[in-house]
Formats: structure tokens, C-alpha cells, sequence
């Protein structure tokens, strides 16, 4: 490994920037996400950044059961996050529809139906430590030694 | 004066200081004991009464399937929303989530289901498909004939004069049959529960 990549590997295990898009949730799971900010749970001590835009996210944190809204949004805004990127399901709702998923609802889960989801928390709401512990698992499995497995 | 200067410069600039400062990281917290998980199994027998697939408000979340123990609570992760109804409705504590069990011992508080039945007479044509079907009838008399006409008297349901009568509605377990198959949708199965404080003293 030359020495480059692992600058880039030290690098990029200590600047995990996110973005989160709510696809049709009943917002618990965007306060969850919230409270990892908050001083109790602090994200940002293990270098990871919620900024909330696509162009320079790595960790794209999907929340909320599928509304029709979203249906080209969401893919353009997965095709906005440069590589390498990773797409995590926060709560039930991407993964089933949780309380919505029944007869003639709009909704249209899973999420991985539409872009590529790379890990899952349930909950209905998870806990922000099950949240940070699933970034942190996620992350240095997808930008870890990136270039070198491209190739 | 440079003294002074020196000592602030040893106050602030210590090693550890600037350590904790600089790459301060705590390992994420862990999960409390008492907080209220995916149900857990506590090893009792199961009786399949399934008031934990009645009392569940997410869709999927829990069902009760057959394997070679004998009848098991299975929790689909992804539907469960960690509500704990069901550790609080099962009678034989089957399942047991953070302190449910615990407080509910505590507070001598329990979950209690009751069923209502409700015949539309106007509806009701007393064909007896709902007698035929319903589960309890059929373990109290197995030989019931197809109009749901019947001579004992300690049934849940009986036809009697070309409407449906429901004669003993505590021995309802509540499991709609009788409802799904009724083709003029005049029977209803109403699954009340409450929560009873002191069960010993209502009794």
C-alpha cells in the first residue's frame, strides 16, 4: 500500500460527512438523527459531519417510507454524491414501511428498491448509538482502501 | 514577568491537555439494561392464544409458528417497533422486553382482552357458516351439521330460527373466523382490551 493511500485512509476515517433525506417519515427518526448531534451522543468526536448536501456527502442516511414524491428525486440526488458513497436505511420504514406499509397507502418501501442501501437500522425510532455504531461499522468498509479495490 | 508567562505557558499547554482537546473520543454509549429491546424469549410455554398478534400495531411484526418446541412468539426486525404490548398481553410471560415484566409484577398491572360479538339481524340470513367455522364449536361439538343447527346449548355460536345467536360469547378467543367467513359481513368480532390494575381484587 503506498503511503498516499494510507494518508487517505487515516483521512477519510476521520471525516465521515452526511447527508440525510427524509423520503416520507413521520420525523422520529430525523429527531434520532438529531440527537447524535447533541452533546449527549456528539457525532462529531468521531469525525463525522452532517452537512446535509449531496455534493460532498460520503454516508447518505435515508429516512422515511418511499412517498411518490420522490420517485426521480432520489435517485438524482444518489447520482449527486461523488464516490465513494454509502446509503444507510435509518428506522423501519425504509426497510418495510413499518406502520404505513398496509392496503391502499401510497407509500412504496423498501427503499432498496430504488437506490443501492448498504446498511439498515431498524427501530421505530432507533437509538442514536445504534445510528452512530452503524456509520461508524459502515464506513470503513466502503472508503477503506477505495482506489486500491477499484482497480 | 517572564516567569508569569512561562507558568501560563506550562498551565495550558500541557500534553494531555491538548490530547483530550484535540482527539477527545468516547465510545459510543451503550444500550441501558432497562431499555425496552426486541422482545426476548424467557423460556415459557408458549399456549398459542395469540394475544400478541392481536395486541401488535405494527404490520408483521410478530407471529406465532410452529416448530419442535411447540409454539414460538417469532419478532421480525425491521417491522417490530419495540412497543412492548406484546410482553405485556402474553398470560404466560412468554416474551420479556427491558423492565415490562418487572414493573408489570410490581404494579400487580396486566393487559386483559375481552370479545364482543355483534350479529346484524338484518343482515343475517342464518346460513351457519360462521358456527360451522368457528373453532371453538367445533371442539365443543364436532358432529355440528352444515346449518349450524345444533341441540346442545353450550356453544359460542348456533343458528336457531334462521338467525345466528350467540349463547356464550366468554368462551370467544377472538379469532375472527366467523367473521371471514360470513358472506354477508353480519357477524363482528370486537376485540376490547384494557388494562387492569390489581387483577386479583377485580376477580
Amino acid at each position: 500500500m503506498t503511503i498516499l493511500q494510507s494518508l487517505k485512509n487515516l483521512v477519510r476515517s476521520k471525516s465521515i460527512h452526511v447527508a440525510y433525506v427524509d423520503v416520507g417519515s413521520c420525523n422520529g427518526c430525523d429527531i434520532e438523527v438529531l440527537a447524535c448531534l447533541a452533546p449527549r451522543y456528539d457525532i462529531e468526536q468521531y469525525g463525522i459531519f452532517v452537512h446535509n448536501n449531496p455534493r460532498e456527502a460520503d454516508v447518505l442516511l435515508v429516512i422515511g417510507a418511499f412517498t411518490p414524491g420522490w420517485e426521480e428525486k432520489l435517485q438524482g440526488l444518489w447520482q449527486k454524491i461523488p464516490d465513494p458513497k454509502v446509503a444507510v436505511a435509518i428506522g423501519n420504514c425504509p426497510i418495510s414501511g413499518c406502520l404505513f406499509a398496509r392496503p391502499h397507502t401510497l407509500v412504496d418501501p423498501p427503499v432498496s428498491k430504488h437506490i443501492p442501501i448498504a446498511a439498515q437500522v431498524p427501530g421505530c425510532p432507533p437509538r442514536p448509538t445504534e445510528i452512530l455504531s452503524a456509520i461508524l461499522s459502515v464506513a470503513p468498509t466502503v472508503f477503506r482502501d477505495y482506489e486500491v479495490r477499484k482497480k | 514577568m517572564p516567569l508569569s508567562i512561562v507558568y501560563y505557558a506550562k498551565e495550558f499547554f500541557r500534553w494531555e491537555w491538548a490530547r483530550k482537546f484535540l482527539a477527545a473520543r468516547t465510545a459510543p454509549l451503550v444500550i441501558p439494561p432497562h431499555f425496552r429491546n426486541y422482545p426476548e424469549m424467557t423460556g415459557k410455554t408458549c399456549t398459542h392464544q395469540l394475544f400478541c398478534m392481536m395486541v401488535c400495531p405494527a404490520p408483521g411484526a410478530i407471529d406465532v409458528v410452529s416448530t419442535a418446541e411447540g409454539w414460538m412468539p417469532r419478532i421480525h426486525v425491521g417491522h417490530c417497533i419495540r412497543c412492548g404490548l406484546c410482553v405485556e398481553a402474553c398470560p404466560n410471560g412468554v416474551l420479556t422486553s427491558g423492565r415490562i415484566l418487572e414493573s408489570m409484577f410490581n404494579d400487580n398491572t396486566c393487559l386483559s382482552f375481552s370479545f364482543r360479538i355483534d350479529v346484524d339481524t338484518k343482515k343475517c340470513m342464518g346460513c351457519g357458516n360462521c358456527a360451522v367455522a368457528c373453532p371453538v364449536n367445533k371442539l365443543i361439538d364436532a358432529q355440528m351439521s352444515h346449518g349450524g343447527k345444533a341441540s346442545t346449548d353450550d356453544l359460542l355460536l348456533k343458528v336457531s330460527e334462521g338467525k345466528c345467536l350467540v349463547l356464550h360469547v366468554e368462551k370467544c378467543t377472538g379469532c375472527k373466523t366467523c367473521e371471514n367467513h360470513c358472506p354477508n359481513e353480519a357477524i363482528q368480532v370486537a376485540r376490547l382490551l384494557e388494562a387492569v390494575h390489581a387483577p386479583e381484587d377485580v376477580v
